[in-house]
């Protein structure tokens, strides 16, 4: 009977474990445009002492009124619309105050665009709308200071269908946004920008928002650990409620922020100072040309084009920089030999400097030499890693390394004969075990003309050549 | 007379005389300093069109270095770190900034009593409330305590005190008077707009602070007019239109004053005709609901953590009540029902007013549909204060201008003639109220002290 009981509620708690999770995202990215959104203070608010890049308009003085929306924030938002397949929205767009309360919002409200973009996809994932918000404050609830210069920063929020079923899926296609907007270089490159609100639900239980993550690793152990938290709990016959939790990033848990009877009203208005935005069609085709192709369809066409295997088309194209060096380096070189070596050496190495290919330094005419070199045969494959490597750490031409390093491979022949001669004069009593029979005798004359070409000849060529000046 | 001696008369006038009338908030204690700096430009022929004129300022607008109460507990002690657009630009045409003035707590009233810092009197009607919200501006200007005083009109607040105090006012048309510096009251309606003793200062006055401002998204960008070069009294064939609806809400007493004025502009060779405004008195539930909504949302940053007090802790009646009634209709679920509502019925009202003024150049009627209460009176129930708004609240609705002159006196107490007209048509109404000015006998070079 225990036992029939025991299994029953195995079984079930089975079942619970097979259910499917849905997830959707609210990201967050801060926009890289020189000023704010709505005023001229400078957006570099990190590289400055607390409120010093804020002005009447970024901290709410009393009388203080928006200028005109920033253009060049607008035209970002449009192109990553764009960008993730979206429609621009033709009709007027308001822009909107949500009032709530709190220490680092200046004015009491944070204005919010209506949606700029809707109904886009990426990765197979639907974008339910793309839109522009303002940034507020940074509060320390420490010292109860608020630094306001990141108030009024651009931030452009991408809103995606509940559409992604697992944590793993969801770190994809974090990934590949993430891929997406540091393609359209309009967002902040610095990392640790992004931020996103997570909703997650099992399926039949009551959907939990997630607040206050800032990473994608962040967001997967989030949703790891809100997987198991609402499956135990319903494993123990419990409802999940709904509400909103904050993450916290050092303990890796959420917790409770307020459940849905406390759900905040924001008292949404179209804010009487700022007319809506209309966006032309004349303005998406300007953004259309010069927009950059979307990361998946630059795959696509580097398999197709180059016709390099996926795996290394993926690779190439996980940065736009080095998307197009690739494509410079192939007017000289086989695609077929750069595309390994770009994803084995160049992205090994940036990997393991976790740095991006343009903060490395390394350019596509550097990579072409090293190719062409180890076409020539001047370089050997272990060189070209080294040059690379040399390039990335201290910052010099690929030239510059491989004369300072000495790690041309000695072609001329002459001077490798030179060596081979010498080699044979100096080791008779090698010679002479060779000529008796020991073949690995040679070994130990090659060594010697390794050491005198300082490695730089090809091992393979000196014992063909100690061969034939033996055998005449 | 050069400026510095003419500053000190003032202040010597306002000591002695506004304990009583309560116009000033605060003084510039500067002021003498900077009027001395002005007759310096005057010598040198280098001095602005408002060269040493005493301008009294609504301290709802920011003037860098004094205080911006808005006349509340609230803003106390907040000092202006900048200037306002419209101060920018007085200090540009060299004006001298004589002091704060008095007013409705954030402009929320008709009356000028619910300052904190106490009631504004009138001193063309002594006893009398001098109307609101811009009181104090309005009767610095009528007890000769400044040449010209900056008011803000939401829903009549330049207008109502002009008429109780017998002086000239002007509303612009929204978005022609940049609004940056003027603390919020309804985003949507305020505008900040001349009062003065004439019609040429008025205009004047109007010049040299209209136009566009190409960092505030709701300013209009039309070329700068000279309002006071181009005035004239020639009114021969305008066609002034008038509604019977006025004659509803209003006391005959002032109906009989306005009436009479009408048939002086008749005299000038203008043409009276009908005009239809079926919806006017619907015009304030709509503005009423629009200005809880604005002020919600414009209140929030008063929260106490920058400025002192948080609003709702500090604040007088109406104020209070008007958060509270906006907080509550912006409600999520009432989003539709009452401030989605108030802008549809808008639209409607402008559409009515502006084909009202199609076939005329302006309308002109009353401006305050009742005599200005006594000081003191309790006035419990709200709607009650809210009706002296019924005749000015529709050209905000509408964004249109409006002006308020003198037409005369019922029971001794000053009544203003109303000219509403057409958007950016200004002119048109200060010609009209100079043509009724110089009949009546008051012309601005007689008055000038
Ligand atoms: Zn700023």
């Amino acid at each position: 009977m225990r036992d029939d009981e025991q299994s029953e509620s195995e079984r079930n708690a089975e079942r619970w474990i097979e259910m499917k999770v849905i997830i959707g995202f609210e990201i967050h990215e801060q926009l890289n445009t020189k000023t704010k959104l709505y005023c001229d203070s400078p957006t570099n608010y990190r590289d400055v002492p607390p409120n010093t890049h804020v002005c009447e308009v970024c901290t709410g003085m009393p009388g203080a009124k928006p200028y005109p929306v920033n253009q060049d924030a607008i035209d970002a938002a449009v192109e990553i619309a764009l960008m993730l397949n979206c429609e621009i929205v033709k009709e007027p767009i308001y822009i909107q105050r949500k009032h709530y309360d709190y220490p680092d919002l200046p004015s009491g409200y944070q204005r919010t665009s209506l949606p700029i973009g809707r109904n886009g996809s990426l990765s197979g994932i639907g974008i339910w709308e793309v839109h522009l918000e303002e940034d507020p404050g940074k509060y320390d609830p420490i010292t109860g200071k608020v630094d306001y210069n990141r108030s009024g920063v651009p931030l452009v929020e991408v809103v995606t269908a509940p559409e992604i079923y697992s944590p793993e899926d969801a770190r994809n296609f974090l990934r590949e946004l993430t891929k997406v907007l540091s393609y359209t270089g309009k967002v902040r490159p610095e990392g640790g920008t992004m931020r996103t609100d997570t909703n997650i639900s099992i399926e039949g239980g009551a959907r939990v928002e997630i607040k206050n993550i800032n990473s994608i690793k962040g967001a997967y152990r989030a949703l790891k650990f809100e997987i198991t938290r609402q499956k135990n709990l319903r494993k123990r016959g419990v409802a999940v409620k709904r509400e909103t939790r904050a993450f916290l990033e050092a303990q890796m848990i959420t917790k409770t922020m307020r459940v849905k009877e406390e759900a905040e009203d924001y008292r949404y208005i179209p804010d009487p100072d700022i007319p809506p935005l209309v966006i032309t069609s004349a303005k998406i085709e300007s953004i259309k040309k010069t927009m950059p192709e979307a990361p998946h369809l630059k795959e696509q066409r580097f398999i197709r084009q180059y016709g390099i295997k996926k795996d290394d088309a993926w690779a190439i194209t996980g940065e736009i920089e080095m998307a197009d060096a690739f494509e410079e380096v192939c007017k000289e070189i086989d695609p077929k030999t750069a595309a390994p070596f770009f994803r084995h050496i160049i992205k090994k190495k940036l990997n393991f400097d976790n740095k991006t290919f343009s903060e490395s330094g390394l350019t596509a005419g550097d990579i072409t030499t090293i190719l062409k070199s180890m076409n020539l045969g001047e370089l050997t494959a272990s060189s070209g890693e080294l040059v690379i490597r040399g390039i990335i750490e201290e910052h010099k031409p690929a030239l510059h390394i491989i004369e300072e390093k000495g790690l041309k491979r000695i072609t001329e022949k002459d001077v490798v004969e030179k060596a081979v001669e010498e080699a044979i004069a100096e080791n008779q009593r090698a010679v002479q075990d060779y000529l008796s029979g020991k073949v690995e005798a040679l070994n130990f004359v090659v060594g010697s003309v390794m050491r005198k070409t300082r490695g730089r000849a090809d091992a393979q060529t000196v014992l063909e050549m100690l061969k034939r000046k033996l055998e005449k | 007379m050069d400026a510095e001696e003419k500053v000190s008369r003032y202040l010597e006038k306002i000591k002695k005389e506004d304990k009583k009338i309560k116009a000033f908030i605060e003084l510039n204690p500067n002021v003498l300093e900077e009027a001395r700096e002005i007759d310096r430009k005057i010598k040198q022929r280098k001095a602005g069109t408002l060269a040493g004129l005493a301008i009294a300022i609504k301290s709802n607008i920011n003037v860098r270095g004094l205080r911006a109460t808005c006349a509340s507990k609230t803003l106390e002690n907040y000092v202006s770190a900048y200037d306002a657009t419209v101060i920018e630009r007085i200090k540009r045409e060299d004006g001298v900034i004589i002091g704060m003035t008095n007013m409705d707590e954030f402009a929320c009233g008709s009356s000028g009593e619910t300052s904190y810092f106490g009631p504004t009197q009138n001193p063309a009607a002594p006893g009398r409330i001098p109307g609101g919200s811009s009181s104090g501006s309005a009767a610095a200007v009528a007890a000769q305590f400044c040449d010209i005083a900056l008011g803000s009109d939401t829903g009549g607040s330049i207008r109502n005190p002009a008429s109780h105090c017998g002086v000239v006012g002007l509303k612009p048309t929204y978005g022609l008077v940049p609004r940056y510096g003027l603390i919020d009251l309804a985003m949507s309606l305020d505008q900040i707009g001349p009062i003065a003793r004439d019609v040429y200062f008025t205009a004047l006055m109007l010049e040299v602070i209209a136009g566009y401002n190409p960092m505030e998204c709701t300013t209009i960008n039309v070329p700068k007019q000279e309002y006071s070069k181009n005035l004239s009294r020639n009114i021969a064939g305008y066609k002034i239109g008038f509604a019977r609806e006025f004659e509803e809400f209003t006391d005959p007493k002032i109906m009989g004053v306005i009436k009479n004025s009408l048939k002086k502009l008749e005299n000038l060779g203008a043409e009276i005709v009908d005009v239809q405004l079926p919806n006017l008195g619907k015009g304030l539930s709509t503005y009423y609901l629009t200005v809880f909504v604005e002020f919600f949302s414009a209140t929030r940053k008063f929260d106490g953590r920058r400025y002192g007090y948080k609003i709702e802790e500090v604040c007088g009646r109406e104020v209070l009540r008007r958060i509270l009634l906006g907080k509550y209709i912006s409600q999520k679920e009432y989003s539709g029902k009452y401030y989605k509502k108030a802008l549809q019925f808008r639209s409607l009202i402008k559409q009515e007013l502006l084909a009202a003024l199609s076939g005329v150049d302006v309308i002109a009627g009353p401006t305050v549909p009742k005599l200005p209460h006594e000081l003191g009176t309790k006035i419990e129930d709200p709607l009650i204060m809210y009706g002296y708004d019924v005749l000015t609240v529709p050209a905000n609705l509408a964004g249109i201008p409006g002006g308020v002159i003198k037409a005369g006196e019922a029971e001794g107490i000053p009544v203003g003639l109303q000219i509403q007209g057409k958007p950016l048509e200004e002119q048109r109404i200060l010609n009209v109220m100079y043509a009724l000015e110089s009949n009546s006998g008051s012309r601005h070079d007689e008055k000038r002290i």
